[in-house]
């Protein structure tokens, strides 16, 4: 496992003061079995699922607040009938968790609320979910994860010991982890245990066969699925500080989420929602079916990723001229652009061996690899020299 | 000219060096501490990888680099970073986002703030933050950094104008929302202030006229608008979740008041408000 240093660790830790509220749920709290709230007439319709063996019924687009602007678009969700809210103990400082205990105070019952600790020991993550709860003013959570564990060896055994201690006192109905890296041992990993109730994973349309056929065996094992960056970093709406690149089509994010959404093994979804519009868009994601306009926009939407997207179809193995394996180190330039993880990425380039990392190809006086797919190789290859070299 | 012209992007390469190293923490900044492992720099390209989704946060107010050390002494170890957000705004408005407002301030830089385990200030266009470990109570060294690294950061002690503007009596919040305030996209930009009883809200455009079409558009967006004699010019509305409501163009801001208790006048609010923008 990796000691070093991390802000992950750290951020939400630093954040614990002095005076914790209490936070033990006091009986006959009166947990929702079903979230099933009344839906104003004037909203779309909504698609519900059960997020497996929890039975806990979910919508299909649940709700990532971690970048929302302003509590009574939480609030308005809510009214709308969104039934999944997801925050965790770090986002904002520490200050999101109360924006959505704040929100979604008149409607506690009828909503199934996710936090994360990022706490790497026992004592840590069940101080962090004491704070979760004193912030969110709820004395449980529906879903309380273990942040961002890439690797199956972060999940420890006291870890799980942690989530099953807050599962007995009441505090966390139920538990798992989420994740970025690593998806099929993750899901494969969580499919076999029987410690862990859901997992909240990377899942979009830029993704491998081979993740869909995790979430499909860990669905069927009774575990609930998560899905979270489901529109490959395209859904930015104009944020600054959006990822860069071309401009995606209109209308590719609703068909992104669409794409994710009729996913019968993907329970529900938790894009982040900034503010009223792009909860008005996404929600339709539940009203109208992944269609042939989808289907095209999602294939415009590859095409504009495509010079950085390599497919790993194999063809170019064995014609550069100085041997480089081409398809694993655009894969290597792909974790850290494509899917944000810049370490994985690092980590396998270093794998390779000393003549092969020492490559640059900037230096090369021409190209010998050329892609049937349109990938840009030689810019690539240098892309992924320049990251991980 | 070729010769000056090189010396002076030379120069202008040697100040961007030396301002850029200014931004980096050292161990060595504060007496007793030593380095573990190699410092830190990240950009927004790889900001996820150490910090996971919370790097959204910092993008939305236009992270641009950030710097870090990790120091130990004894059994201690502080997190140190420095984040470049582009300008003073963007790093207040960070900072406003990210501290706690039930806690009380720490004067250092444009402002900070230090509870048991954790120190945060802006200070220009920097955002400097330390995170401690094991638990306890690390308040002591903390102001030793805080110390040290504002006066190694350069950058203006003052807070951005605006926040004068808005009261201070129960006020529970303040901050730089960097998109869509109160939830609509039409305001793009601005700050918010939280009360036990609503919020107050000052939205910059860039032209008075800029600023008259969205007034417009939000007269569409809410639809029962009622006009009043307020700046220049004004109204008044209601929504389910806002509650009351009053939007007072001033030039190129637009201010007002989203009241959500009875007994409180938004427009009178909104022009109390209105009168200190400068």
């Amino acid at each position: 496992m990796n000691s070093a240093p991390s802000r992950r660790n750290f951020l939400a830790a630093g954040l614990t003061l002095p005076a914790v509220a209490s936070a033990t749920r006091s009986s006959g709290s009166g947990q929702p079995q079903s979230p099933t709230p009344a839906r104003p007439s004037s909203s779309p319709a909504l698609q519900y699922k059960i997020l497996g063996k929890t039975g806990l019924k979910v919508t299909s687009v649940g709700f990532g607040c971690m970048i929302t602007s302003d509590g009574s678009v939480i609030e308005r969700a809510a009214d709308m009938g969104i039934t999944y809210f997801d925050t965790a103990r770090g986002y904002q400082g520490g200050n999101n968790e109360r924006m959505v205990g704040a929100a979604l105070k008149r409607k506690r019952k009828d909503v199934a609320i996710s936090t994360k600790t990022e706490a790497n020991d026992k004592a840590g993550a069940l101080a962090q979910l004491d704070k979760s709860l004193s912030e969110l003013g709820t004395d449980w959570v529906d879903v309380w994860l273990l942040h961002g564990k890439g690797n199956v060896a972060a999940v420890t055994d006291d870890l799980v010991d942690a989530i099953q201690t807050a599962k007995k006192a009441g505090k966390a109905r139920f538990v798992g982890f989420s994740t970025h890296a690593g998806h099929a041992a993750m899901l494969a990993f969580g499919a076999a245990n029987p410690n862990i109730d859901v997992m909240q994973i990377t899942y979009n349309f830029a993704m491998t066969p081979e993740v869909t056929a995790g979430i499909e065996q860990a669905a069927q094992a009774g575990k609930g699925i998560i899905a979270m960056k489901i529109t490959s970093g395209g859904g930015g709406g104009g944020r600054r500080g959006a990822a860069p690149g071309p401009p995606r089509p209109k209308g590719s994010q609703l068909a992104a989420i669409k794409w994710v959404v009729r996913n019968a093994n993907v329970h529900t979804t938790v894009p982040s929602m900034t503010d009223n519009d792009q909860l008005d868009e996404n929600i339709k994601a539940m009203a109208e079916p992944f269609a042939g306009e989808d289907q095209k926009l999602l294939a415009v939407t590859r095409e504009i990723i495509r010079p950085n997207y390599c497919n790993m179809c194999g063809e170019c193995d064995g014609q550069c001229r100085q041997g480089l394996p081409v398809a694993d180190v655009l894969r290597f330039a792909m974790y850290a652009d494509g899917y944000g993880q810049f370490a994985l990425g690092r980590e396998h380039f270093k794998t390779l061996p000393a003549e092969h990392a020492s490559v640059r190809c900037g230096d090369c006086p021409g190209c010998t690899v050329e892609c049937p797919h349109g990938v840009r190789v030689v810019d690539r290859m240098i892309r992924a020299q320049e990251l991980f070299a | 000219m070729i010769p000056r012209l090189v010396c002076g992007l030379g120069l202008l390469g040697v100040l961007a060096a030396a301002q850029d190293r200014v931004a980096a923490p050292s161990c060595g900044m504060v007496p007793g501490w030593t380095q573990a492992g190699d410092a830190r720099y990240y950009t927004s390209d790889n900001l996820f990888e150490y910090m996971d989704g919370n790097s959204e946060g910092y993008f939305s107010y236009n992270f641009q680099t950030m710097r870090g050390v990790t120091c130990k002494k004894g059994d201690k170890t502080f997190v140190i970073d420095i984040s470049d957000m582009s300008d003073a705004d963007d790093s207040y408005g960070w900072f406003s986002a990210t501290r706690d407002m039930r806690q009380p301030a720490y004067d250092v830089g444009a402002g900070g703030q230090i509870v048991p385990r954790r120190l945060i200030f802006t200070k220009g266009k920097y955002y400097v933050e330390i995170a401690a470990e094991p638990e306890g109570d690390h308040t002591a060294d903390l102001r030793l950094w805080a110390a040290a690294l504002a006066k190694s950061v350069e950058g203006s002690t003052s807070p951005p104008s605006a926040l004068s503007w808005f009261p201070t009596e129960k006020q529970q919040s303040l901050k730089l929302a960097p998109e869509s305030v109160l939830g609509l996209r039409l305001l793009k930009r601005g700050y918010v202030a939280q009360y036990d009883y609503g919020k107050a809200f000052v939205v910059f455009e860039d032209t008075p006229d800029s600023a008259a079409a969205v007034m417009q558009k939000l007269r569409e967006h809410f639809g029962d608008a009622t006009p009043a004699k307020l700046g220049d010019e004004a109204f008044g509305t209601t929504d389910k979740y806002l509650g009351r409501l009053c939007f007072i163009r001033q030039g190129r801001y637009i201010a007002g008041y989203s009241v959500t208790v009875d007994g409180m006048d938004p427009a009178a609010l909104s022009a109390a408000l209105a009168a200190k923008i400068r």
